[in-house]
């Protein structure tokens, strides 16, 4: 049969974790999709990948590309074969998220108000005050149920051992959860009754617990609290997402240039005049959102709407000054956090971290650069890193210039072989590295986690680096019920 | 309703509608240069429906091919059906929160459909009627989805007065067009120049129906100006405009509403109790000049008191 050849021809790098195989034997959580696939020839394989392709084109899940002066639309790549967790894996995550989450979310408190973390010498005050996301404007001013983090796009990967290591916390503004929900359905069209076969748990509510939280944040209380989500506008490459939460929780989607600031309160310009917005899901960073008190040329922000998120009169989501939580320089002390705030044991481990702003620790990495992944601070989308192991001898002696000139903003971590999955690519079944983000939301009732995420796939052989902008594509996830 | 949410779907209805009539008055002028003895120009339809110069547009007014591939995929021409769709898709784009999901799909494939450079070279070898078709059954699809899937509200009543403003303003421009071209002459008897005006604008039918005598040019004025059953005539456009404002009336923008209202309710009179006599002693350039001017105006009062959000 055609496709156990498909099968077959699938070889593992024995120094790697395969999502799939064990041993040469099928893991028992893909062996459902296994069979099914075996059902098929490669034709039809071919005509569902093709199926997918053109529902993702028609219902312009697209981000424009400019070049020479035209438009042109592009997917990301989707690989249609899911990425499968077991119950008892997932079980493990969410533990570990909620923990890291609960204790993140103290120290934000903490942080911008009495300062216990830094007084007592656990996390080093130069180092926050170095960090350029940490924003004096939060200073000893109270968020609403001291939630700063109400949605958290955690990266997790895994080494060749199956370990889960935390790779970033993205507490600003967390993308891809619209993939999340999309994948799904484009899974659902391609392989109808392969979920409820298999048992895979629904990730459907997302919206629904969103807008719930969002609503409880309002200040005024009112039955209907105007709820917005704002977006940087059409170009954002992240606009189609903008556009699908604002649909799936039916509340209105907004630019700055729709909102004013009043007598420190947020209006939007309607038809039928101004009207008042209670909580603003924003999806402008920190740095846009207000051009009288961050960056003065922005035009996507609303000018005043900081004067009013400290009079308490508009909820922003998330708050604003999280990035000091995120910083890759930070990251080094959540699991002291976690000790600290929570007096637990870190569940879910940080991969081993060097600073480069510690001379030691800087020497050490200046002899292992060929092991070594170094990125910058205040970077995410996969920028402005070097990967030791591909780099040339020009590229890092270039590169530890750039070091020099200001170490604290770089930070090292030994290259983690992550685990690999099978993608399918022309007509063969081929192992490719995986990430995973699940997305949690953090409400006044407590943190939850819609079981399943965004599955990122480095689809280049070889590849390490699973971003979007650096050629990486996505998978459904599932978490199986049982 | 966002100001900046009524005003692109008030554009996308406007660009949508535009497209439509571009592309059955291309399929009927197609049929036309086919059934001529004369060679065929297509210098009306060039005046009314592009920015070309009269050098322009004698260049390319006797080669179809051309002319088609300009109206429909010239990247250049900004008033291509290509560049109009784009547009009413990047519209779209903005207000997908406020039009069904099926509505959105249905005109984002058309912008890939009218993209595709396959398009362009059956264009330029194929029969154009089936290409033109396959356009139009798209554009017809988005109606359908429209009048189907969206809700009753204050979206839909943007959506329909962007859309028969533009129907008016084009009814207009089609007439104004088609007769200065035999220099107002209403006693040219020539059949087939009125019977491809009518059918352009799909009102061939029901003017036999209605006269079934010989084609007369008042008559042709009647039917496109002044038949309230005919659904691309002015007076019917008009109606809409009203029907479809009447339903913005609200408390917190009375002054506005008023305002406009009364514009319309203007146009609206001067139309409906107008007679062919009564546009022809006025002269029918000059007529048909006032009402587009009058319908502009609404167009930029909406502008000013609904749509002002920057």
């Amino acid at each position: 049969m055609q496709t156990s050849e498909l099968l077959n021809s699938y070889s593992v790098d024995p120094a790697t974790w395969d999502e799939m195989y064990s041993d040469l034997t099928v893991r028992g959580q893909y062996r459902g999709v296994v069979d099914f696939m075996q059902q098929m020839s490669i034709e039809e394989l071919n005509k569902k990948e093709d199926l997918a392709k053109r529902l993702f084109m028609s219902q312009g899940i697209t981000f424009t590309v400019y070049s020479s002066g035209e438009g042109i639309e592009k997917i990301f790549p989707f690989d249609i074969i899911p990425r499968i967790i077991t119950a008892s894996e997932w079980k493990y995550i969410e533990d570990g998220i909620k923990q890291r989450l609960k204790a993140l979310n103290l120290f934000l408190k903490d942080v911008y108000n009495s300062q216990f973390i830094l007084k007592d010498g656990v996390v080093p005050v130069e180092m926050v005050y170095s960090c350029p996301h940490y924003l004096r404007e939060m200073h000893g001013f109270h968020v609403p149920h001291d939630l700063y983090v109400h949605i958290a796009g955690i990266d997790l990967i895994r080494d060749h051992d199956g370990t889960f290591y935390i790779l970033e916390d993205n507490l600003r503004t967390p993308s891809g959860v619209s993939y999340m929900l999309e994948n799904r359905e484009i899974t659902k069209r391609i392989f109808p009754d392969l979920l409820p076969n298999n048992n895979v748990r629904s990730v459907t509510d997302y919206p629904n617990i969103l807008h719930k939280n969002l609503v409880s944040l309002s200040p005024r209380q009112t039955a209907n609290p105007n709820v917005v989500v704002l977006t940087p506008g059409i170009y954002n490459s992240a606009y189609f997402e903008h556009t699908t939460l604002a649909r799936l929780m039916g509340v209105e989607l907004v630019e700055g240039r729709d909102l004013v600031v009043d007598n420190h309160r947020v209006y939007m310009k309607t038809t039928t005049g101004l009207q008042q917005v209670d909580v603003i899901y924003r999806r402008v960073d920190d740095e846009f959102l207000d051009p009288l008190v961050f960056n003065p040329d922005s035009m996507l922000g609303v000018a005043g709407i900081m004067s009013a998120y400290r009079k308490g009169n508009v909820a922003i989501v998330n708050a604003i000054g999280n990035g000091v939580a995120d910083d890759k320089a930070i990251y080094t002390y959540v699991p002291a956090m976690i000790r600290y705030y929570l007096n637990e044991e870190p569940i879910l481990k940080n991969v081993p971290t060097y600073q480069l702003g510690h001379a030691e620790e800087r020497e050490h990495v200046f002899t292992n650069m060929q092991k070594m992944v170094i990125k910058r601070t205040n970077e995410s989308g996969g920028y402005g890193m070097l990967m030791g192991h591909t780099a040339s001898d020009e590229e890092i002696s270039k590169y530890k210039m750039e070091i020099l000139k200001d170490p604290r903003q770089f930070i090292a971590q030994p290259i983690i072989n992550l685990s690999s999955a099978p993608c399918y690519m022309n007509g063969k079944l081929k192992p490719r590295r995986i990430d995973l983000r699940p997305y949690a939301l953090c409400g006044p009732e407590g943190i939850q986690i819609v079981p399943g995420g965004l599955t990122r796939v480095a689809l280049r052989e070889g590849s390490l680096v699973v971003n979007s902008s650096q050629g990486g594509g996505s998978k459904d996830t599932w978490v199986l019920a049982q | 309703m966002l100001s900046r949410v009524a005003d692109s779907l008030y554009w996308m209805s406007r660009y949508m509608e535009r497209a439509d009539g571009i592309l059955r008055m291309l399929k009927i002028n197609y049929a036309s240069s086919q059934d001529d003895i004369q060679e065929f120009s297509w210098m009306p339809v060039l005046r009314i429906f592009t920015y070309l110069d009269e050098e322009g547009a004698v260049k390319i007014s006797n080669n179809t091919r051309a002319v088609l591939q300009y109206m429909v995929t010239d990247r250049e021409n900004s008033n291509s059906v290509l560049n109009i769709i784009t547009r009413a898709r990047e519209n779209a784009r903005s207000v997908q929160d406020h039009i069904t999901k099926e509505l959105w799909q249905c005109l984002n494939d058309f912008y890939h459909i009218v993209r595709d450079e396959k398009l362009n070279l059956e264009l330029h070898k194929d029969d154009p009627v089936s290409i033109l078709d396959v356009l139009i059954k798209q554009g017809m699809l988005y109606f359908g989805i429209l009048d189907v899937t969206m809700a009753r509200g204050e979206g839909f009543a943007f959506l329909n007065i962007g859309k028969y403003l533009e129907r008016g303003v084009q009814s207009a421009d089609i007439l104004d067009v088609k007769f200065s071209d035999v220099n107002y002459d209403l006693r040219r008897t020539d059949t087939i120049y009125w019977k491809y005006l009518l059918l352009s604008i799909s009102g061939y039918e029901l003017y036999l129906k209605t006269y079934r005598s010989a084609f007369d040019a008042r008559n042709v004025v009647e039917q496109t100006v002044l038949n309230d059953e005919f659904p691309r005539s002015i007076l019917y456009s008009v109606v809409r405009v009203h029907r479809y404002f009447d339903r913005l009336k609200s408390e917190r923008n009375k002054e506005a509403f008023q305002k406009i209202d009364f514009m319309i309710g203007r146009i609206l009179s001067k139309v409906r109790y107008s007679t062919v006599e009564s546009i022809m002693d006025q002269g029918l350039h000059a007529y048909l000049n006032g009402i587009k001017e009058d319908l502009y105006e609404v167009g930029n009062a909406l502008n000013q008191n609904y749509f002002a959000y920057t």
